[in-house]
C-alpha cells in the first residue's frame, strides 16, 4: 500500500469523473501535438523540397509567388522570361545547370511542365539523389526542334493576329527542322501514375490552363503518350507532368507572348527572341556566385531571381503567427481541462470529507492528504496528456495518407519533437495547478466533525 | 500497573453559532492501566467523542493533560500528533469508517501504512483471520455484511499493535445479536494482543458485559 496506490483507488471510485476530465487533457495535447507535428513536418518538407532549387529565375512579381509556381508546381505562373535569358544564364560560367520550366496544362488537376531532358540527367532533389524512373524511359530534347516549335508558334501567334484582323490567312509552311511527326511524349510523377492509373504507352489529353475547370479547353488535337514513370520522390515532383519543352509550344493557345515586361533597351538587339519560358531553375558552381548572380537578375527589368529556400522561411514566418493561435487554442483547451479537474474533484469533495477524515483518523499527516489529491490532479493530467500525445501521432499517421495523395509528402508521424516535452511538462504544471485548490481543501478538512456518524 | 492512559484536568469548549463559548469536557482526573478493559458510560451528547477524540489527538484540549504511553501528544507538532496517534492508538469507530473503494486486507493495510514502518500484509492477514475473516481478504465493504465490516475496522485498528484502542459506540450500528458477537471479538483481540480498551457507550447491555464502568459525569 502506498499514496499512489491510493490516488489510483481515488481515480477507480470517481471512474467517470476522471475519464472525462482525463479526456479532455487528451484532447487539448493531441491538437498540440498534432499542430506542432503538421507545422514541424511541413516546413520541414517545404524547406526540403528547395534544397535542390538553388536559385529560380522567372518573370518580375511576387518571388514567392515564383517559387511556390517552380518548386511546388502550386499557384499560377507570374508571366514567362525570354529564352534569350535562358540560353545567357546557360552559358554563365558561374551557372553549373539551368532547367527551363514552362507550365499552362494539367491533365485532371495534375500540373503539365514542360522542361527539357536535362531535368532528368542532371538535376538532383537533393545531392546524389536525381530523378529516377520506375518504368519507361524519358524523352528526348533537341535545341533543333525547340526553336522549330518557336517559330511554329510565333507563326501561329500572327495567323491569330490576321484572323482577328479580318485578314486572309494562308498557311505557313513548317519551318526548317520540324519532324515530320513530333513525337508528344510525358514521364509522369508517381502520384500521377497512381492517381490516374496511367501506364507507359498510354495516352492522354490535356486541359489548358493549370487548374482544373469545367470551361478549360482540352488540346483534343495532340495526345501526350506517357513514356516514362517517376519512382517516388517525396517532392512535388510525384504530382506533375512532365513533357518536352518544344511539344509544349506545339500546342494551340500556346503561342508566343511578350515577356511580362520589356527588356532592357541595350538588350533589344538585332537578334530577336525566339521564345519564352516560365521559369528557369539554377544551380550555381559555387555558393559564393549566389547573391551577385542574384543582383545581377534583379537589376534586370524582364526578369527576377529568388532563393526558394529564403522564401519559404519568410512564408514559414507569416504562417507561423497563425500556427501560434492554432498553439494558443490548444493550450486554452489543456487550461480549461485543468479547470475541468479542479471543479470535477472540489464537486467530489463532500464525499471525500469523510475518507480524508479516515485517513487522518488512522494517523495520515495534513501533508500526506494534500500530496494524495495533489497526486491525482496531476496523475490525471499525465494520463491524459500521455494518451493525447499518442492521439496526436496517430491523427497525424491517419491523415498522412490523404496528406501524401494532395500534397505529395508525409509528415514523420511518430518523430518525437523536443516541443512536446514541453507540452507534457505543461500537463503536469496545469494538473499541479488544479489540484492546489482541491487540496488545500482537503488539506484544511475537520476530522473530528466528519468522522461522526451521518445520520 | 503500568498507566497507558492519564487524563487530568481536561476541558474543552466549542464556540456555538451565536458566539457563545460551550464546555464539552470537564475532567479532573482519569487512568487507565496496560491491558485494562474499561467502558465510560454517559448520556448522548455527554461528550464522549470529543473525549475519545481528544485522546485521540485529533483535537487539542483548552486545559488539562493527556499521557498516552508516556507521552504528551499535545505537546508534539500536528505531524508528529499524527504518527505518535498511527502507532499508538487504535480507533474503533461506531460507524465503522471503512474506505469503501478498498478491499477488507487493504483497509488493514491502510491502518499500518501512517505508522512510519512497511506494511506487513502477513500481519494484516492474521488480523483478519483472528476477528474470523479470513475467506473476505479481497471483498470490498459493500460486499461485507455490517458485522463483518465492523469486525474488518477491528483488525483495521490493531493494524500497528497499539498499546490503547479507543471504541467509540462499537456496537451502535449493529444488531443486538452482531453487537454482541462484535464485543465479545473486540474484548478477545484486546485481551490476546494485551491492548489496553477504552469504550464509550450509553448501551446497558455493553455495560454489564465490563467489570470496569466509568460514568462521564463522575469524572467532573
Amino acid at each position: 500500500m502506498n499514496l499512489m496506490k491510493i490516488v489510483m483507488k481515488n481515480m477507480r471510485q470517481r471512474a467517470l469523473a476522471t475519464w472525462l476530465t482525463g479526456t479532455s487533457v487528451a484532447l487539448g495535447v493531441a491538437l498540440a501535438i498534432a499542430i506542432i507535428l503538421i507545422k514541424q513536418g511541413v516546413q520541414q518538407r517545404f524547406e526540403q523540397g528547395t534544397v535542390g532549387y538553388e536559385m529560380v529565375v522567372g518573370a518580375k512579381g511576387s518571388p514567392l509567388q515564383l517559387v511556390l509556381n517552380t518548386v511546388y508546381n502550386l499557384d499560377i505562373s507570374p508571366g514567362n522570361i525570354s529564352w534569350k535569358l535562358f540560353e545567357q544564364l546557360r552559358a554563365d560560367p558561374r551557372v553549373k545547370l539551368a532547367v527551363p520550366f514552362s507550365v499552362g496544362d494539367n491533365f485532371h488537376g495534375f500540373r503539365i511542365v514542360g522542361t527539357t531532358d536535362a531535368f532528368f540527367k542532371d538535376f538532383e532533389f537533393e545531392p546524389g539523389h536525381k530523378p529516377e524512373l520506375a518504368a519507361g524511359r524519358v524523352f528526348t530534347f533537341t535545341e533543333a526542334a525547340l526553336k522549330s516549335a518557336f517559330q511554329e508558334a510565333e507563326q501561329r501567334a500572327k495567323e491569330r493576329e490576321a484572323r482577328e484582323r479580318g485578314d486572309e490567312v494562308k498557311p505557313a509552311p513548317a519551318p526548317e527542322g520540324t519532324p515530320a511527326n513530333r513525337p508528344f511524349e510525358a514521364v509522369i510523377g508517381s502520384i500521377v501514375a497512381r492517381e490516374t492509373g496511367l501506364q507507359t504507352g498510354q495516352t492522354f489529353i490535356a486541359a489548358h490552363g493549370v487548374q482544373p475547370s469545367a470551361e478549360a479547353k482540352e488540346h483534343t488535337e495532340n495526345p501526350w503518350t506517357v513514356v516514362g514513370i517517376l519512382a517516388p520522390t517525396r517532392t512535388a515532383a510525384d504530382r506533375a507532368i512532365y513533357i518536352n519543352l518544344d511539344s509544349f509550344y506545339h500546342i494551340e493557345g500556346h503561342e508566343l507572348r511578350e515577356p511580362t515586361a520589356p527588356a532592357k533597351v541595350e538588350e533589344k538587339d538585332n537578334d530577336p527572341d525566339p521564345g519564352q519560358v516560365s521559369s528557369i531553375v539554377l544551380k550555381l558552381r559555387s555558393p559564393i556566385h549566389a547573391f551577385p548572380l542574384y543582383r545581377q537578375i534583379n537589376d534586370r527589368q524582364d526578369a527576377m531571381a529568388a532563393f526558394p529556400a529564403a522564401e519559404i522561411r519568410k512564408l514559414f514566418d507569416i504562417v507561423g503567427n497563425i500556427d501560434r493561435l492554432l498553439f494558443a487554442q490548444a493550450i486554452l483547451v489543456l487550461v480549461v481541462a485543468g479547470v475541468a479537474i479542479a471543479v470535477s474533484i472540489y464537486n467530489s469533495m463532500s464525499e471525500r470529507r469523510r475518507e480524508i477524515a479516515i485517513l487522518r483518523a488512522l494517523g495520515a499527516r495534513r501533508a500526506t492528504i494534500f500530496s494524495i489529491v495533489l497526486l491525482e490532479a496531476m496523475t490525471i493530467c499525465v494520463m491524459g496528456a500521455a494518451a493525447g500525445l499518442l492521439g496526436g501521432h496517430l491523427v497525424v499517421a491517419a491523415a498522412n495518407g490523404a496528406l501524401y495523395r494532395a500534397s505529395g509528402f508525409v509528415i514523420p508521424a511518430f518523430h518525437i519533437q523536443a516541443l512536446e516535452w514541453y507540452i507534457l511538462s505543461i500537463a503536469v504544471i496545469l494538473g499541479a495547478i488544479s489540484g492546489i485548490g482541491p487540496a488545500w481543501g482537503a488539506y484544511r478538512t475537520d476530522v473530528a466533525k466528519n468522522l461522526a456518524p451521518s445520520s | 500497573m503500568n498507566e497507558v492512559l492519564t487524563l487530568r484536568n481536561i476541558s474543552k469548549r466549542f464556540r456555538e453559532a451565536d458566539g457563545n463559548l460551550l464546555e464539552v469536557i470537564r475532567l479532573r482526573q482519569f487512568e487507565l492501566g496496560s491491558g485494562e478493559q474499561t467502558v465510560l458510560v454517559g448520556e448522548s451528547g455527554s461528550g464522549k467523542s470529543t473525549l475519545l477524540n481528544l485522546i485521540a489527538g485529533i483535537l487539542l484540549p483548552d486545559e488539562g493533560e493527556i499521557v498516552v504511553n508516556g507521552t504528551n501528544p499535545t505537546r508534539l507538532s500536528e505531524a508528529a500528533r499524527d504518527r505518535f496517534r498511527a502507532v499508538n492508538i487504535g480507533y474503533v469507530f461506531q460507524s465503522f469508517n471503512l474506505l469503501q473503494g478498498f478491499t477488507a486486507l487493504e483497509n488493514v493495510l491502510l491502518g499500518q501504512m501512517f505508522g512510519g514502518g512497511k506494511t506487513d500484509p502477513d500481519r494484516a492477514i492474521h488480523l483478519l483471520k483472528s476477528v474470523g475473516l479470513e475467506h473476505r481478504l479481497h471483498h470490498k465493504p459493500r460486499a461485507l455484511s455490517v458485522g463483518e465490516q465492523q469486525r474488518v475496522a477491528i483488525a483495521r485498528a490493531l493494524a500497528n499493535a497499539p498499546p490503547l484502542v479507543l471504541a467509540d459506540e462499537p456496537t451502535g450500528s449493529l444488531d443486538a445479536k452482531n453487537g454482541a458477537a462484535v464485543l465479545e471479538l473486540l474484548r478477545r483481540v484486546c485481551t490476546e494482543g494485551k491492548h489496553t480498551l477504552l469504550l464509550v457507550t450509553h448501551d446497558p447491555q455493553v455495560m454489564k458485559s465490563f467489570e470496569k464502568v466509568v460514568r462521564l459525569e463522575d469524572l467532573r
